[in-house]
């Protein structure tokens, strides 16, 4: 199928942006790690199966045919776990950045557009986010309300984190709001609404979209942190919950055929973060052409 | 006379993504010890880039390809690391264009002062100061006022003469001043010119002014150089470059300054733009805006050719000029 | 100076919302947390029920029964007398367990912090003088990793590795518990052995972060024309590396420096508890897990007010720094 044979619009947005992450190596290999564990989240947990019998003789082996990550400390399949904790993971970090960006929107919308003493109530609000340092209010709302599943989880960590974000696309809106084709647009009698979401909300997306991945990578580190330190009790196959019981209770950090059991957790979270990265610097790419060799 | 500079067949070429750009095309120039030599030309015309072959401090990604700068008859281009260091600003300072942010902005003026002079030789704060002050007082500047301050707090005019004090700081034998009124106002121009002529005058200065201003060359200098896109195309007394001038790009520049008397649409700019140094036109650059231009221009680049005492030309077709 | 006065209201504003949302968060908490104490102290202490109940409301400093709004003013009020209130845990007032804790805190993240600053900057300096040198992939791909480590993975390696394997230095604490504390030397050896992990973790996870930072400033600033004019003047290459690119791009980095002191205030608390170390960090995740809601609040309050006052000090400090700048009124 030729080039030319693709609608423009379905060209810019998905084709040119593709072929640009192609040619960046690093951001080439971010997608590509960022689509195993998309798949892993996905149709692992389908394909996988997972057994959970504790067989105490078969505790701590080190890879094999069978199990290619070991075992953990009661005999369970290493690699099983991850597959099956990846979800959660995932979802949950998923959840978050969505939580946290349209929060963010929202206020960052309102302050720009509204301006006045809504804008100055909403900035004062957004400083206190952003001065008072995160993590140790999410253990204390965390130690305050019991939070059971991915959705609560996400909401938890969006509660504090749409700080920086707001700022930004208020700046961005009120530098939008000077442009001509707003004026243009409320000459011409367009609703607001409309100018809102057909001529604002465009042109703030692409920051979004490459602020959504750092907002991913900051949920899982936020939510393992929590898990890690016993705050969020998941279900074992969590990466963080697995890493909690390596620490803490299985006494593996003392052996050392345990390393793939506490190694795969950390490798994956690794991982992801990296790819994460990657991939979010070759969407910079996309938006910024300046950035493009 | 020995020439205190001399530059033969200087090539500097810009390696840039979208191919090679000669910056300076073949360029040979003298300067004699004593004089006020002023180069002309409008921006991108090379002088800039010229001035810093003089010193070795082409900025990447530009480099000098060829040819031969000669000054006090040592090789520049062929000194080490060190000796060009110690050569630099000793024996050749520069007044760079928009010289407001030639200055360190987190240190006091006293200290760059003083940074400079110690670089090159051991000598105490008390003798730099002494220094320092005695030219600060002959850019009319005051000292105690000045020294102590960060640059932001001094105006772009005061700046300008801190510059020109920093320039002058070691005693060198010439100094290049690169546009160095274009970024101040008409009143100021006129202070800083008067400050040249006067430092010029008592310290014996040779100087090389590069400007695209006719008004300040017919003001201080004594022989001028023209340059176009990269190449000398002229050179020589003032008296005979603005009543006789030789070159088509010259009597176009004389021609479309503004004078003071007569009416603004008088005003003769000369046609057309300046050519695409990726990819310059074949035979004589100027040759597009050229009201003489014949088929050989368009074909042969035209040699700098010696037609008088120290006067040069780079045109096929001179003798018809003027 | 009204521009100070400005920053400070706001700073004051800042803190005085944070203290009212503290006291809303946890005096709203589901279930009644005075009662789990009140049974565990009865418990301990063979009391009845109501008598514990009584004792916990004394030891915490409020009655839930109250309304709402009196228990709020008794907070301030506490506040303002400087009482950041009572660890259930450890049955005493959290400024004694921060007169416990802070020293320890204080010892390794100031170390840890100056020694990854300095550092950090140096490299970082170094690598954008120098354009095309070895250091410089090799220190992009060290932030790329350790940016994508969470600092708990590499404290929970440096733990797994050095001290439960290959058992070079202690798994936790501050100092051997043999030891009686005091200026002797096997005490002060032994602090010393006790926080070489902690400060490595530390150390190993945001050294490059600074490095990175310190190299973005400086390529920037290499690009100002004063660089090139001190080339000009024949100044030698390392008094310009230094005296005029260095001094230029730090700048920016003091004033991330401020804050990081400032935040240290609140303790590391992974690192703290991943050695079982007895600092601030440590304190509150022993909290926060335990439910000890006094000593959570107490320890918080103390760390937003740090953060505050710390991001207040570094904006007028760098205004002092920088020359140029005034303080946007």
């Amino acid at each position: 199928m030729s080039v030319a044979a693709i609608p423009v619009r379905l060209y810019r947005s998905i084709y040119e942006p593709f072929i640009i992450i192609r040619r960046n190596r690093r951001a080439f290999i971010g997608l590509i790690i960022l689509g195993i564990f998309a798949l892993m989240a996905t149709v692992g947990p389908e394909v996988v199966p997972l057994d959970t019998t504790q067989r105490f003789d078969k505790r701590f082996q080190w890879p094999s045919l069978e199990h290619p990550l070991g075992t953990d400390h009661v005999g369970r399949d290493t690699f099983q776990q991850i597959v099956h904790g990846s979800r959660d993971v995932l979802l949950t970090a998923f959840l978050a950045a969505v939580f946290t960006t349209g929060i963010a929107i929202t206020i960052g919308m309102l302050a720009g557009l509204q301006g006045g003493t809504v804008d100055a109530l909403l900035m004062l609000l957004t400083n206190v986010i952003l001065t008072v340092p995160n993590f140790p209010v999410m253990m204390i709302i965390a130690s305050v309300w019991k939070v059971k599943d991915p959705v609560s989880l996400g909401v938890l960590l969006s509660v504090w984190t749409w700080g920086g974000l707001a700022r930004a696309i208020r700046s961005q809106i009120l530098s939008l709001k000077e442009r001509e084709f707003i004026e243009a647009a409320r000459a011409l009698g367009l609703s607001t609404f409309h100018i809102v979401f057909r001529e604002l909300l465009p042109n703030v997306m692409p920051y979004v979209a490459i602020n959504f991945f750092s907002l991913m990578r900051g949920a899982i580190t936020a939510s393992v942190g929590l898990m890690f330190l016993g705050l969020v009790p998941f279900k074992s196959t969590n990466w963080g919950m697995m890493l909690n019981l390596a620490a803490w209770q299985a006494g593996a950090i003392y052996v050392p055929k345990a390393l793939f059991y506490f190694g795969s957790p950390m490798a994956c979270i690794i991982l992801f973060q990296l790819g994460a990265f990657f991939f979010a610097s070759g969407l910079d790419e996309v938006v910024n052409p300046r950035l493009r060799t | 006379m020995i020439p205190l500079l001399s530059i033969r067949d200087l090539v500097v070429e810009f390696d840039l993504a979208r191919g090679a750009l000669r910056a300076v095309n073949r360029a040979s120039l003298d300067v004699q010890p004593g004089e006020v030599m002023a180069v002309v030309g409008e921006s991108g015309s090379g002088k800039s880039t010229l001035a810093f072959s003089i010193l070795n401090l082409v900025p990447p990604p530009g480099k000098i390809v060829n040819g031969e700068i000669l000054f006090d008859s040592k090789d520049v281009l062929s000194l080490s690391e060190e000796e060009l260091r110690k050569y630099r600003w000793k024996e050749v300072a520069m007044v760079f264009q928009a010289a407001q942010n030639a200055m360190n902005p987190v240190m006091r003026i006293a200290d760059q002062m003083i940074d400079t002079a110690q670089a090159h030789g051991k000598l105490s704060r008390g003798e730099v100061l002494e220094k320092a002050s005695e030219l600060l007082r002959m850019v009319r500047l005051e000292p105690s006022q000045v020294l102590h301050s960060y640059p932001h707090e001094l105006s772009g005019g005061m700046r300008q003469r801190v510059i020109i004090v920093l320039s002058l700081l070691l005693d060198p034998k010439m100094l290049i001043l690169d546009e160095p009124t274009t970024a101040l106002d008409v009143v100021t121009q006129a202070y800083i010119l008067d400050i040249l002529a006067e430092i010029r005058q008592k310290l014996g200065l040779t100087m090389m002014l590069l400007t695209h201003d006719m008004s300040i060359v017919a003001k201080i200098a004594d022989r001028v150089t023209v340059m176009y896109a990269g190449k000398i195309m002229e050179v020589g007394r003032i008296e005979e470059i603005f009543y006789d001038a030789k070159h088509p790009y010259t009597v176009g520049l004389i021609n479309a300054a503004p004078s003071l008397v007569g009416d603004i649409a008088d005003k003769k700019p000369i046609p057309g733009s300046p050519p695409n140094l990726l990819n310059p036109p074949p035979g004589c650059p100027f040759h597009p805006r050229c009201a003489y231009a014949t088929d050989r221009c368009r074909e042969e680049e035209p040699e700098l050719k010696e037609i008088g005492d120290g006067r040069l030309v780079a045109c096929h077709n001179w003798w018809l000029i003027g | 100076m009204l521009a100070i006065v400005k920053r400070v209201g706001i700073a004051l504003i800042t803190l005085f919302i944070v203290m009212t949302l503290t006291f809303l968060l946890i005096h709203k908490v589901p279930g009644d947390p005075l009662y789990m104490w009140a049974v565990e102290l009865a418990q301990e202490y063979g009391m009845r029920i109501e008598e514990a109940y009584e004792e916990v409301k004394v030891m915490y400093g409020y009655d839930p029964n109250e309304p709402l709004s009196r228990q709020y003013i008794n907070y301030i009020k506490g506040l303002l007398r400087g009482n950041l209130g009572t660890s259930m845990i450890y049955r005493m007032s959290v400024n004694k367990i921060l007169v416990k804790a802070l020293p320890w805190t204080v010892f390794v993240l100031s170390v840890s912090l100056l020694t990854s600053f300095v550092v950090g900057m140096l490299m970082g300096m170094v690598i954008a003088w120098k354009r095309k040198t070895a250091l410089d992939p090799i220190v992009t791909a060290y932030a790329a990793f350790t940016g994508a480590t969470p600092d708990y993975i590499t404290a929970l390696a440096l733990l797994i590795i050095f001290a439960a394997n290959l058992k070079l230095l202690p798994m936790k604490g501050a100092y051997d518990s043999a030891l009686t504390p005091g200026f002797n030397w096997p005490f002060i050896k032994s602090v010393l052995h006790h926080a070489v992990l902690p400060i490595s973790a530390y150390v190993f996870e945001n050294t490059a972060a600074w490095a990175m930072a310190m190299k973005g400033s400086a390529v920037s600033v290499l690009g100002e024309d004063y660089i090139m004019a001190a080339r000009a003047r024949g100044l030698k290459e390392r008094r310009i590396m230094v005296f005029y690119m260095g001094r230029n791009a730090v700048l920016p980095l003091v004033t991330s420096l401020a804050i990081a002191l400032g935040v240290m205030l609140g303790g590391a608390t992974f690192i703290e508890t991943i050695f079982a170390y007895p600092g601030i960090g440590w304190f509150f995740g022993q909290a926060t897990t335990r439910m000890d809601f006094g000593l959570m609040q107490g320890l918080f309050l103390m760390t937003a007010a740090a953060t505050i006052f710390s991001n207040l000090l570094a904006d007028i400090l760098y205004s002092r720094l920088d020359p140029r700048i005034k303080l946007a009124e």
